[in-house]
């Protein structure tokens, strides 16, 4: 049970600008769950993906059960025993879900056909154990960001691997799929499968890992088993200061209504929903994975205007019928699917960030480059974007730190009525609590919020008011949330007690 | 051991950048090594005459494709534009503003139709402007009844074959169209938008730009700058010509590839594009002056187009 599985020497990576890895160095036993932790651009995805052979180090060895492996590419770390699911999703969007999971694995029957027969059950099997409600033959591109995320879960635990390296599997999932997650990753370990784990949620790290090496600006900070840490610690050595994760105090008085939805109605999910939001509030809104939160956002944010009843907008009815309507009556949709919807990845920060309002930057015919730059340069300063510049195109950035151009870019447009729809994915902790004193005091000055998250300490710590949705109905309106605990919300988003 | 990882992405940034431009220097050094004619300055007018038609229509071909289109309806366009301006001009100097605003007017029209069934209907742009070309040279037989007519008068032969020195006043024209595009692109919301649509189309529209307008507005301009190129054809040639924008479009798709704007979208520019026109007239030009047979342009541009792509493919690698 003792020996070392896998073991990384010396090993650097440099990007232009960037030192991702700086001679990092750490071992992994067989069949622990090893936790990598460390903040947005720390480098953990790099390290991965040099174990994954989908990128190569510049210096360094690793050494796979004792011996030393050169891993090529992902084919070779695929035959040498190792998996991965990775961070930014690998799927092929017009495939559907089999024909992704046994990409470049296809199985045979006798016949030199394929046998989808026999790979739709094996996928149907993982995705169960998954807790997945998804078809086999559903296309990917259909599915929510959480259906997908589990497709690439299943699609690296389809591989029977020594090694499965999760690279923020939760980051998109709702408590409950993380749960299932958890169950299987206890059962790999009881197969003798080791797991390298990463995540930015601490209190998992404390559920599930055995041990955990801290990254810190490429630099590694050390191994510790779980029982040396707490939470306390484990942040001071990630972020070099001591610091615990406390909400912004809630917002004092609200204003008067700025957003008020009646009876509305959106086939194929949504039915007969009614909310209102004030000035001055944030208002969360918590349901499990398919409840319709994103359905909700996205129509009051007009990307669906066949919906029927009333959205109200400072008193005034509006028909949404398209995005741009809705951000020119001071709306923002901060949205979940950051690859699909929220960044041109082949664009820079700059070009991101400035989007919305381009318009709004008009010096005579031109774009005034210089004042752009000075405000996103202050967005990118107040949420730490880690970036060598701002021309730097958002596809090289870490996972978290695209995350923060998402928010720089909703930021940037000063709206009055702010949807977030899981503002916080993928971010690290310290630069979380940043983000929620931010959104408190975009509050602060009058405008609303309303918050779509997963996470109920977060749903309940931030915000002033709660809605829980249920299959595509709003069951249940919490006017404060001072002493509410996440049983009672968790009752009515199960669905456990009907009005 | 392999630090140069770094080294060969800067690398490979700068080739991407300048290539292609020192692949032009390379061309017209080539060119006169193969035959001195090259340099002679009636030979390099008569090149710069060649690209400016070509380079018209292409910065529309440029636009259109940023934005992750395509217009095959370009040469259609340009005949059309043509055959109108000799038969409604009928060699008259005092037509020549009416009708040739009649004309570009046409050009709009084209765009717009193009425009609106990509955009409203969610079409297929190849096909659509595949269709439309048959449409408006259905338009234009009809109307000449298959024998065009009418000349064309002195000032516009003055723009087809008219210039200052080795330097045509179409090339003027082409540079000076060039130079402002370039500086739309690079400088205006309207060219940032294009970028951005072209790079991701969904996106763009949840950040409240309105896809929709400024795709039609691509498929606009560039109905617009095939019927100015046809009436450039037109001086050029002298008469109405129901061919005479034949294999433009497709020219123009290979200049714009050459000249480093990727099919898909949201990459290159109008600088090289530029430089893909030259590259490509040049090339014509030297088959030309080495004695070969005219088919032999097929080739050789066939062979630029594969060369060029894979050479593009390659840099892109890192991404
Ligand atoms: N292909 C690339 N080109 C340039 N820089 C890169 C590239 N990939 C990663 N980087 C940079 O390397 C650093 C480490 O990135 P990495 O993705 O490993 O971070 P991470 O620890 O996974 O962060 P997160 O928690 O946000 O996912 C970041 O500063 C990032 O900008
Ligand atoms: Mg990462």
């Amino acid at each position: 049970m003792d020996q070392e599985i896998l073991k990384v020497e010396n090993v650097t990576k440099k990007f232009p600008g960037v030192v991702a890895l700086d001679r990092v160095s750490f071992s992994v036993r067989r069949g622990e769950v090893h936790a990598l932790v460390g903040e947005n651009g720390a480098g953990k995805s790099t390290l991965m993906k040099i174990l994954a052979g989908a990128l190569q180090p510049d210096e360094g060895l690793i050494y796979l059960k004792g011996k030393e492996v050169a891993i090529q590419n992902t084919q070779q770390a695929r035959d040498l025993g190792i998996s991965i699911i990775y961070q930014e999703f690998n799927l092929l969007p017009d495939l559907s879900v089999v024909q992704n999971i046994f990409l470049g694995r296809e199985k045979f029957g006798r016949y030199p056909f394929l046998n989808y027969q026999r790979m739709a059950q094996e996928a149907r099997d993982l995705l169960t154990q998954l807790g997945a409600e998804v078809s086999p033959y559903a296309l990917v591109r259909e599915l929510g960001v959480a259906q997908q995320q589990q497709v690439e879960i299943a699609k690296a635990l389809s591989v029977n691997a020594d090694v499965v390296i999760m690279d923020e599997p939760t980051a998109s999932l709702g408590e409950h799929e993380v749960g299932k997650l958890f169950q299987i990753i206890s059962s790999l370990k009881e197969r003798g499968v080791t797991v390298i784990y990463i995540s930015h949620r601490l209190e998992e790290i404390f559920k599930i890992a055995d041990s955990v090496t801290v990254l810190k600006d490429g630099k590694c900070m050390g191994t510790y088993s779980v029982q040396e840490l707490d939470e306390m610690k484990l942040v001071k050595l990630m972020v070099g200061r001591s610091f615990s994760e406390t909400f912004p105090p809630r917002g004092k008085e609200r204003g008067e209504v700025i957003l008020e939805v009646k009876e509305l109605s959106c086939p194929p999910l949504l039915k007969e929903i009614n909310l209102k939001v004030h000035r001055g509030e944030i208002v969360g809104l918590f349901g499990l994975v398919g409840a319709g939160r994103t359905e909700l956002a996205k129509t009051l944010f007009g990307v669906y205007p066949h919906y029927r009843g009333n959205i109200v907008i400072n008193g005034k009815v509006l028909h949404l019928t398209s995005c741009r309507k809705a951000i020119l009556h001071g709306i923002s949709y901060v949205p979940e699917d950051r690859k699909e919807e929220g960044l041109c990845l082949d664009l820079s920060v700059r070009e991101n960030s400035a989007l919305p309002i381009i318009d709004k930057f008009k010096k005579t015919l031109f774009v005034d480059d210089q004042a752009m730059d000075s405000m996103i340069q202050r967005l990118v300063e107040a949420l730490r974007i880690k970036t060598p510049s701002l021309r730097q195109r958002v596809k090289f950035l870490s996972g978290g730190n695209q995350q923060k151009v998402v928010l720089a870019k909703w930021l940037a447009t000063e709206p009055r009525l702010i949807i977030f729809d899981e503002p916080t994915r993928g971010i690290d902790v310290g630069a979380k609590a940043e983000i929620y004193q931010i959104m408190r005091e975009l509050a602060s000055r009058g405008n609303g919020i309303l918050m779509i998250s997963s996470e109920l300490p977060e749903v309940i710590g931030l915000s002033d008011r709660i809605y829980v949705m249920h299959q595509g109905k709003i069951v249940r309106e919490f006017p404060s949330t001072e002493q509410l605990t996440e049983e009672e919300i968790m009752v009515y988003a199960t669905g456990l007690s009907k009005v | 051991m392999k630090s140069t990882s770094i080294a060969r992405a800067e690398w490979q940034n700068l080739v991407g950048k300048y290539g292609i431009a020192i692949v032009l220097v390379v061309l017209f050094v080539t060119a006169g090594i193969i035959s001195p004619v090259f340099y002679r300055s009636a030979n390099i007018f008569n090149v710069l005459q060649q690209a400016s038609a070509l380079g018209i229509v292409s910065i529309g071909q440029t636009l259109v494709i940023l934005v992750g289109g395509i217009d095959l309806s370009i040469g259609s366009i340009m005949a059309t534009s043509c055959v109108f301006a000799a038969a409604l001009m009928r060699g008259q100097n005092h037509l020549v503003l009416p009708v040739a605003a009649f004309c570009l007017g046409i050009g709009v029209l084209a765009g717009l139709i193009n425009g609106l069934i990509v955009t409203r209907r969610n079409a297929p742009p190849f096909i659509v402007t595949l269709g439309t070309a048959l449409i408006f040279q259905g338009i234009r037989f009809v109307y000449t009844k298959g024998a065009p007519f009418g000349s064309i008068p002195s000032i516009v032969r003055f723009l087809g074959k008219g210039g200052i020195g080795f330097l045509p006043a179409s090339v003027i024209i082409f540079l000076l169209l060039s130079g402002c595009f370039a500086l739309v692109l690079r400088k205006t919301a309207y060219g940032r938008k294009i970028y951005a649509i072209g790079v991701n189309r969904r996106v763009s529209h949840l950040s409240g730009i309105n896809v929709a307008n400024v795709v039609l507005s691509t498929y606009v301009l560039s109905g617009l700058f095939a019927a100015f190129g046809g009436l450039v054809l037109a001086g050029y040639l002298g008469f109405g010509d129901n061919w005479a924008g034949k294999g433009y479009e497709l020219d123009a798709i290979a200049a714009v590839v050459v000249g480093g704007t990727s099919l898909a979208g949201g990459k290159g520019g109008i600088g090289g594009t530029v430089v893909g026109v030259l590259i490509m007239t040049i090339v014509f030009n030297m088959v030309l002056l080495a004695g070969l047979p005219y088919q032999f342009q097929q080739i050789v541009k066939g062979l630029i187009i594969a060369v060029s792509v894979a050479f593009y493919s390659y840099l892109g690698k890192e991404d």
